[in-house]
């Protein structure tokens, strides 16, 4: 009793503490009423007609700030995700080997028919804020999160043999992944390479024409921006999301047996 | 009352919100309830994102604190019992 006494007076102590740095003016201005130089450079530029050799070709400043002003920043984030990804999958590299248990039958009929018209909507959102990741909020990686979902749902209800049956295996998401892994770095040589084939100047993670280079990805579809590279990226980075996901919880929803059979050791190190 | 100054009223109701879920989440020994107690947080959070003009944030924030991420606890839960032994 007496600890939950002290536990909730720290909290309204540290609120009422926030409150009246943030009344006493301690962040400035709220909202801030200026916006800072690089910025509003960055709003000015990324879809400006006018100065094509900086723009991005993107309406969507945060996806031409992530994969083209800042990319090399993002290209790391990236690949500190699939590190993380590839450790889990390292760890239980054998469960792959394992010969699948097909006894469930999953849910109630009731529960199937919700979820799969529920699956066909997440699809949709996600490959729509993938795809649009250059014109709207969102991206590759938010599309892949939110795609990753869907085959969860899938799992959970309809039980490991759906994907059995229907041939969606271990191996072929690993594949997936690592293709669009490959293609994304592809994307960002690709200008770089045909540089050198074609004797033209060209530079690593180049979007957009520049003053020093003519070569350039298209920056419109028809007539709807395209955004160059920025489309590509968005695309990879969410297939490559989604299929590391899901073989991340294909693995943790395994049998127990296999899993902990996996750990065996780990109390001697290995 | 101007547009503002509603908006950051919202903003203090959810985080205030947050705190009080996070308070749930850690006292409730039931570690279901605590799994939808922190979703519940999740959301609040979600809300101030979106009114600080963030959308690329809640898009991605709503996928993991609402599907992803309950679904990795609700696992771990279902492997070490749902209740908290008092000790």
């Amino acid at each position: 009793m007496l600890r939950d006494f002290i536990f909730v007076s720290l909290l309204v102590i540290i609120i009422l503490a926030l409150t009246y740095l943030t009344y006493s003016g301690g962040l400035g201005d709220l909202p801030p009423q200026d916006v800072r130089v690089i910025a509003s450079n960055y709003l000015n530029l990324t879809y400006n007609q006018g100065i094509t050799w900086l723009w991005t070709a993107s309406p969507e400043a945060v996806t031409a700030i992530v994969w083209d002003y800042r990319g090399l920043d993002t290209l790391f984030e990236t690949v500190v995700f699939y590190g993380a990804i590839l450790a889990a999958l390292t760890l239980f590299r054998s469960v792959s080997k394992i010969p699948e248990f097909v006894g469930g039958v999953g849910l109630s009929l009731v529960v199937k028919r919700v979820t799969a018209i529920v699956t066909l909507a997440i699809l949709t959102v996600a490959a729509s804020t993938a795809l649009h990741g250059h014109l709207t909020p969102g991206g590759g990686f938010q599309g892949g999160a939110i795609a990753s979902v869907a085959p969860l749902l899938l799992l959970v209800v309809f039980g490991k043999q759906f994907f059995i049956e229907r041939r969606i295996s271990y191996s072929k998401l690993l594949t997936i992944r690592n293709a669009s892994l490959a293609l994304l770095g592809f994307t960002s040589v690709a200008l770089l390479i045909l540089g050198f084939l074609t004797g033209a100047q060209g530079y690593i993670f180049q979007n957009q024409a520049k003053t020093i280079s003519t070569l350039s990805y298209p920056p419109y579809l028809l007539d709807v921006p395209l955004g160059g590279s920025l489309f590509f990226y968005n695309l990879f980075e969410f297939l490559a999301v989604a299929s590391g996901f899901t073989l991340v919880f294909t693995i943790l929803l395994s049998r127990d047996e296999t899993l902990r059979k996996e750990l065996e050791g780990e109390e001697l190190g290995y | 009352m101007d547009y503002v100054d509603l908006v950051f009223l919202i903003m203090g109701i959810s985080a205030l919100t947050s705190v009080l879920f996070t308070f749930l989440t850690i006292r409730t020994k039931d570690l279901m309830y605590a799994v939808v107690f922190s979703s519940v947080q999740s959301v609040a959070y979600a809300l101030i994102y979106f009114l600080l003009l963030a959308p690329d944030i809640v898009l991605v924030y709503v996928a993991v604190a609402v599907g992803i991420y309950p679904l990795i606890i609700i696992l771990l839960v279902k492997k070490v019992g749902r209740y908290e032994v008092m000790t």
